[in-house]
């Protein structure tokens, strides 16, 4: 592993979302000393909606200077290598910053609407705003941590911090999804603890300096020295573990019931970002194990788990009638084919886990935050009550669809792009069979999505529904969303292609440089001269 | 090695004491059987470090005292002792009986596994590197068999307390802030499910897991 390079902006990242959360969380401390403008219910709100911009634009604009910081010059470390951004890394850091001042933006006119109409008061405002810097703060020390217990404290933190969002509405049901969010996480991520301890204690022993053997970048370095029957055990723990978190079946239990009862703006930051830290600390326990052990064991697990996430999820979503909870078990399913696309390993299947992660973030947060315009227009989730979209707010129906779309994996969508390699991928490493079974749970999907189009986005609108969409608040994020899932559909932007490559090298603990494209990019790499490990439609794999 | 015999032996008591956390009539005694088995847990660290010499245990057993012996039950007590729900009784959804004998068969279970660890730290210890496995296990069954949510909470300190217990088994020597790092995070995390818990009872007024299911599908 090559030297970090010291930098501050890991710390700095972490401690401006902190700083704002212990402000919002102990503000009625300090609200007697406000002027006098923002004492009064409206004028905190108006506070509140500032700091909160204040706190999300900051972490983008670090996120993307640390981004850049790492493209330059490689992995940055702070605090004696407790905290670190290597190019895995950076890819769900950029996540976080982007994901999280989307939704942030979003959550603006969300939160006000549902002050207007009664369903929160200004102190939950507080809560909300305070809690949302603590989440992201939270995600941001999973993805930085290198100490492994630090890793494992962040994870537990997500569902500390996040749990009060998901019952923000103090309803039955928002604290029935809470409690459960809670217990079966804390739980799970107990074995994440276990695993933890297990690798480490096997560490400490082998390494001289027990101070070293914290370190995910030392352990990776000496994986070949640990006891392989610890580490299989570890590793184990560490799936169940963090993969609950993850939503990975058969740990997902909680995850349709959080991500349906949370405010929408929060099931976005749930599903599109949270999730995949999660699923950053399975890698990174999978890169340790791979060391240790080789890649039959480990990847056998993933790819069994990865299937049964995607035919599962597949099945409950079709047959699901709750908007929200329905789009809860398609991130179930795409996580399971992101499990399914590192299960099958090599430079191309490591790539293609993390382009999908990256485009199912983007996709999913636009989807959840549409549907948030859904409920907000409709004032239910129900889809056998939501009917004609597109003619009462036709705003939300274009971006309905296009999600809807955008999720079956159609071009020119970004979904589109990274399945196509994740298949691509399966089929290189002769896992033929399973692709097959993964593409026939997908079908069972786009059924699904289309009748969300036909039905929900096109059919006959209630002639009581009053027409208009929401506001242009509501909508400007949403819209930067959507060009990003165009974007990223019509081609892998140049940079995003060099840091997944970059991040595969780190997976991969050696250099590999898959190629990170669309299909229809691939030829522009093939004539440039582009390095091809393994998947590009050149002759000799197409007369394969 | 007479460090070790009492090392091994105090192991045992906790299982006795996690059966009793498990099967305690209402949260509130629950609370002070816990008291009880990190009490014990806290004499297995001075005695663990007395038999490897490792300063950075005696640390631990400090702060474990502090966090886990008087500061979390405090909390729990605190806020269970006014929330009861005399429809669930216990809560336990299997016999007492059946619950010891299930408690018999992970701990030889566990024995299995430890025997097959080669860890050359782990050679004189492997009784207690069992029960620490084993106690992870009867705090997951405490949390699956229960109806009672706030005894739910207990099976995530058991779990915790086994995890904590086979890290300084294997790792006497680890750093006093990896330790500090879990005792603080599992404070936050019960802090965290009382206030839920409490929430759930002062809305619902139930304590009871089964009726938690308006969420289906």
């Amino acid at each position: 592993m090559t030297a970090m390079v010291p930098s501050i902006l890991p710390p700095l990242l972490l401690i401006g979302p902190l700083a704002v959360a212990l402000f919002l969380l102990t503000l009625p401390w300090f609200r007697e000393s406000l002027p006098e403008a923002f004492a009064t219910d409206k004028g905190s709100v108006t506070l509140l909606e500032r700091i909160h911009l204040g706190s999300v634009g900051y972490v983008f604009l670090l996120s993307i200077a640390a981004l850049i910081q790492v493209l330059s010059s490689g992995a940055i470390a702070a605090f004696g290598d407790w905290l670190f951004v290597d190019a895995l890394g950076a890819v769900f850091m950029m996540l976080i910053g982007v994901v999280g001042l989307m939704t942030g933006l979003y959550s603006i006119a969300y939160i006000r609407h549902d002050l207007e109409s009664g369903a929160i008061d200004a102190g939950k405002v507080r809560i909300y705003y305070g809690f949302f810097s603590l989440f992201l703060f939270t995600m941001l020390l999973a993805v930085t941590a290198n100490n492994i217990i630090m890793m494992w404290a962040a994870i537990e933190a997500t569902t500390l911090g996040s749990a009060f969002l998901v019952g923000l509405y103090g309803q039955k049901s928002s604290l029935e999804a809470a409690w459960k969010y809670v217990i079966i996480c804390t739980v799970g991520v107990a074995f994440g603890l276990y695993g933890t301890v297990l690798v480490f204690s096997n560490a400490a022993d082998v390494l001289a300096d027990p101070h070293q053997a914290v370190l995910w970048t030392a352990l990776v370095g000496h994986a070949a020295e640990l006891d392989p029957m610890l580490v299989k055990l570890a590793f184990v723990f560490a799936l169940i573990g963090f993969g609950t978190k993850a939503g990975i079946f058969p740990m997902h239990a909680w995850l349709p019931d959080a991500h349906s009862e949370a405010p929408s703006p929060v099931s976005g930051l749930l599903s599109g970002v949270l999730l995949k830290c999660a699923l950053l600390i399975v890698v990174r326990f999978y890169v340790i194990t791979v060391g240790t052990v080789g890649t039959g064991f480990p990847q056998m697990l993933l790819l069994t788990l990865g299937v049964l996430s995607v035919g599962v999820s597949s099945l409950l979503f079709f047959v699901q009638q709750d908007l929200k909870r329905k789009l809860a078990y398609s991130s179930i399913e795409n996580v399971g084919l992101i499990v399914v696309a590192l299960g099958v390993g090599g430079p191309l299947g490591i790539a293609a886990a993390l382009l999908h992660a990256i485009n199912h973030s983007v996709t999913k947060a636009l989807f959840f935050c549409s549907a948030g315009n859904v409920l907000m227009k409709y004032g239910t989730r129900d889809l056998r009550a939501v009917k004609g979209i597109l003619r009462v707010a036709p705003a939300t129906g274009l971006l309905m669809m296009g999600c809807a779309l955008a999720l079956a994996g159609f071009p020119p969508f970004n979904i589109f792009v990274s399945e196509f390699m994740v298949f691509m991928a399966g089929l290189n490493e002769g896992y033929g069979w399973i692709m097959a079974l993964c593409a026939l749970f997908l079908c069972i999907t786009i059924a699904g999505l289309v009748r969300i189009v036909a039905d929900s986005v096109l059919g006959k609108s209630p002639e009581t529904m009053a027409k208009g969409d929401v506001g242009w608040k509501a909508l400007a994020p949403l819209g930067v969303l959507a060009v990003l899932v165009l974007t990223l559909g019509f081609a892998v932007p140049q940079p995003l292609s060099t840091l997944v490559q970059q991040a595969t090298t780190v997976v991969m603990n050696g250099d590999s440089r898959p190629v990170v494209a669309a299909p229809w990019q691939q030829y522009d790499t093939v004539r440039a001269g582009g390095q091809l490990v393994t998947g590009s439609l050149s002759q000799t794999e197409i007369s394969k | 090695m007479n460090g070790f015999l009492i090392v091994n032996g105090l192991s045992g008591l906790l299982i006795v004491s996690s059966l009793l956390v498990t099967l305690a009539g209402n949260p509130a005694n629950s609370a002070r059987f816990y008291a009880l088995q990190s009490f014990i847990l806290v004499m297995l660290f001075v005695a663990l470090a007395g038999a490897t010499g490792s300063g950075e245990l005696y640390l631990w057993s400090f702060t474990a005292l502090l966090t886990k012996v008087i500061l979390v039950p405090a909390i729990m007590y605190r806020a269970f002792r006014r929330l009861s729900d005399p429809a669930i009784g216990t809560g336990a959804v299997m016999p007492t009986a059946l619950s010891i004998v299930g408690a018999a068969v992970a701990l030889i279970l566990c024995f299995v596994v430890a025997s097959k660890v080669t860890l050359p730290a782990a050679d004189a210890i492997k009784p207690a590197l069992a029960v620490s496995l084993a106690l992870f296990f009867i705090g997951l069954a405490c949390i699956v068999a229960q109806r009672n949510i706030l005894k739910q909470v207990f099976g995530y300190c058991l779990m915790e307390n086994g995890s904590h217990l086979t890290l300084a088994l294997l790792a006497p020597n680890a750093p006093e802030l990896v330790e500090i790092g879990i005792a603080t995070d599992a404070i936050f995390a019960v802090v965290v499910m009382a206030a839920l818990g409490s929430r759930i009872f002062d809305t619902l007024h139930t304590l009871d897991a089964r009726q938690l299911t308006s969420l289906k599908g």
